[in-house]
């Protein structure tokens, strides 16, 4: 059944790509993908493209993806491991959410950081008492990371 | 049931009704113990008659000694708790009462009121003042009314051939919508519902916020579904009145004890006392820390000693696994390298790594030893090496924890010899009780004995008091073990024969039990004992 929705999520995204975002297979295996995401242009991400990991568990959509990035990014929500921190892919998932819609919160996550429920407790300490400084690292690792 | 709706209109400035829950404590516990009435007792217990294993039989026994208390003080003014061990299910069933109570105000099913309540965080007071002004509002906010008609209809549809977006399968007959408009198939609503059941938290439509009420999910997975469901939410509320209500700590073990004179809690520590409470299942743990029963200790021993253990028992497996000791002064060594022949850096000792002798006997030739290591006494001077005082501690208090594990054990296999008596010699239920009893007084001696070592530790070890501590620990030590040497007699004849052994061997330690944790109580209550971070 799984297979089903995650084909059509393809040819979906294939049709109808979402701006600034792309995602697809690594392989053969349908359960694995690749998806890459542009840094939105008002946020200190700008510039960069990310990548992520994406992996089906074999009861989706009735369960969340994990999804990961493999690009290092600054971020209060996003820690070293590149696991995110968002509510939609822990108890706030619904099986009708897809991909693409998952994949604009987090570009949406990147421009607002939510640094009230950090994953990074130091980098959400330097958001909100020394934004500029924030700003400065986030650049600074998009340039050395994600250029 | 007293306790319930009086706080509707009861809003006065008393101490009790500031932090009005889902219960409040001043009407129900008081009205229970004050008066010595047991009909609440009688309600919680009525799906429970039960009273076929040994726990039951020692909590009937403890429930006897509960004696009419007056304003939860005893005598001396020594708090006591009052308390219940409830299961979700007991609490669910007095949750319902207690709906029964306000559904008039509400006028809709009571699957309604708890979807509300949970949105509300169980809080009745914040939902019957929201309620009385926004009506509409609240229901909007809990997902029980659309904010707008869209004319469709709630339920069950069928189909020709209906392709469901979240399987994205076509041909399907049977589907579900609310009046949100979003429509989804059969299968997938039940593959969704079946995995929320037991979660317990208020399941939505799965592509807006709009919430499936108990009629709608017994449609879609089976009549009954939508009681699961509602029996499962009663964790959100024990969780929300985690005042009132705790769960047993031990492993696999269902119960909650509810706690009915909260505001007596507060009272312990300047006694060096703990809220002990003992579950259906006879386990007994305190109900401020949720640790098991640490006596002597009181909450601060029990706590500093287990962040030491979790701090201390990385470092002391290395050093018990890389280190010895040095044989003339007690230092640790680590041996990172070379031959056997070390000499110690504080004292200059010369010894053998291998037999921990003198190296002098050694020769010079020799870098492998084949001597037979003697027994440990051999002449070490006593070391003031807190570490090495404090592994002689964590050894012991870990000994007992290993004894108090196989007690329990030993405990089940009491059951099936009780069981064997009755059948076998034909005694009767009451008969056969001092068995059961033995083993819950070896039990209470052995957690004791470990958490005294905690007590030993923290104490001044020059103090008289300290001294008669540490020989009433001995004492109960020998009590508890000759009980427990007792208990491994398998023949059902020879354990009748010996009944009375049974009997004075297990008040013996009873009182060697109670001996030593009033002695601990003394020794924390003067000063003696002061549990700190190193």
């Amino acid at each position: 059944m799984s297979l089903k929705r995650i084909t059509k999520e393809l040819n979906d995204l294939g049709r109808d790509p979402p701006t600034s975002c792309s995602a697809g297979p690594v392989g053969d295996d349908l359960y694995h993908w690749q998806a890459s995401i542009m840094g939105p242009p008002d946020s200190p991400y700008a510039g960069g493209v990310f990548f992520l990991s994406i992996h089906f568990p074999t009861d989706y959509p009735f369960k969340p993806p994990k999804i990961s990035f493999t690009t290092k990014i600054y971020h209060p929500n996003i820690n070293a491991n590149g696991n995110i921190c968002l509510d939609i892919l822990k108890d706030q998932w619904s099986p009708a959410l897809t991909i693409s819609k998952v994949l604009l919160s987090i570009c949406s996550l990147l421009t607002d950081a939510n640094p009230d429920d950090p994953l990074v407790p130091e980098i959400a300490h330097i958001y909100k008492t020394d934004r500029a400084k924030y700003e400065a690292t986030a650049k600074e690792w998009t340039k050395k990371y994600a250029v | 049931m007293v306790y319930s709706a009086k706080m509707l209109n009861d809003l006065s400035g008393d101490e009790d009704s500031v932090e009005l829950e889902f219960e409040s404590d001043s009407e129900f516990n008081d009205d229970e113990y004050g008066e010595g009435s047991d009909t609440s007792d009688e309600l919680l217990y009525k799906n429970d008659k039960k009273k076929t294993d040994y726990l039951d039989s020692i909590n009937q026994k403890e429930s006897l000694d509960r004696k009419p208390l007056e304003n939860g003080y005893e005598n001396d003014g020594v708090p006591r708790l009052t308390y219940n061990c409830l299961t979700t299910d007991q609490i669910y069933d007095l949750v319902l009462l207690r709906l029964d109570r306000i559904q008039p105000i509400f006028d809709c099913p009571y699957g309604d009121i708890i979807v509300m309540l949970q949105k509300y965080g169980w809080s009745e007071e914040r939902l019957l003042e929201d309620w009385t002004e926004f009506e509409d509002k609240v229901l909007i906010s809990c997902g029980l009314k659309v904010a707008k008609q869209i004319g469709c209809s709630r339920g069950l549809q069928n189909h020709p051939d209906f392709l469901c977006h979240i399987c994205c399968e076509s041909n399907k007959r049977k589907s579900f919508r609310l009046e949100c408009g979003h429509e989804y198939c059969l299968e997938c609503y039940q593959h969704y519902i079946k995995d929320k059941l037991l979660e317990g938290k208020v399941i939505t439509c799965m592509g807006c916020s709009l919430a499936l009420k108990n009629c709608d999910i017994d449609a879609i997975a089976g009549e009954n579904s939508s009681q699961v469901l509602m029996r499962s939410s009663i964790k959100g509320f024990i969780q929300k009145h985690s005042n009132h209500y705790k769960w047993c700590p031990f492993v696999d073990c269902n119960c909650v004890i509810q706690v009915n004179n909260i505001s007596t809690l507060s009272e312990f520590p300047r006694f060096h006392l703990s809220p002990y409470v003992v579950c259906k299942n006879h386990h007994r743990f305190c109900f401020k820390c949720g640790l098991e029963s640490h006596a002597p200790g009181d909450c601060q021993v029990a706590e500093v000693w287990v962040k030491m253990a979790q701090m201390e028992s990385a470092n002391l497996n290395w050093v018990l696994k890389n280190t010895k000791e040095c044989p003339k002064c007690g230092v640790n060594i680590e041996k990172n390298g070379g031959c056997n022949h070390m000499t110690c850096q504080s004292c200059d000792y010369e010894f053998c790594w291998i037999c921990e002798l003198c190296w002098k006997g050694h020769g010079g030739g020799y870098y492998e030893c084949t001597r037979f290591k003697k027994d440990e006494n051999n002449g070490a001077p006593e070391t003031k090496n807190s570490l090495r005082k404090y592994t002689f501690y964590y050894k012991l208090f870990s000994e007992h924890e290993n004894s108090a594990k196989l007690d329990w054990a030993l405990g089940l296999a009491v059951e099936q010899k009780v069981k064997a008596l009755q059948e076998n010699i034909g005694l009767s239920w009451i008969e056969t009780q001092f068995l059961p009893e033995s083993i819950r007084a070896l039990i209470e001696g052995r957690t004791t004995l470990k958490w005294s070592f905690p007590v030993a530790f923290y104490s001044d070890p020059s103090h008289n008091l300290t001294k008669i501590f540490v020989d009433n620990q001995a004492l109960l030590v020998g009590a508890v073990e000759s009980l427990s040497q007792l208990l491994q007699v398998k023949e059902p004849q020879d354990i009748i024969n010996r009944k009375l052994e049974f009997f004075n061997k297990a008040k013996f330690v009873e009182s060697r039990n109670k001996a030593l944790s009033e002695c601990g109580r003394d020794l924390l209550c003067k000063g003696i004992c002061i549990a700190r971070t190193t």
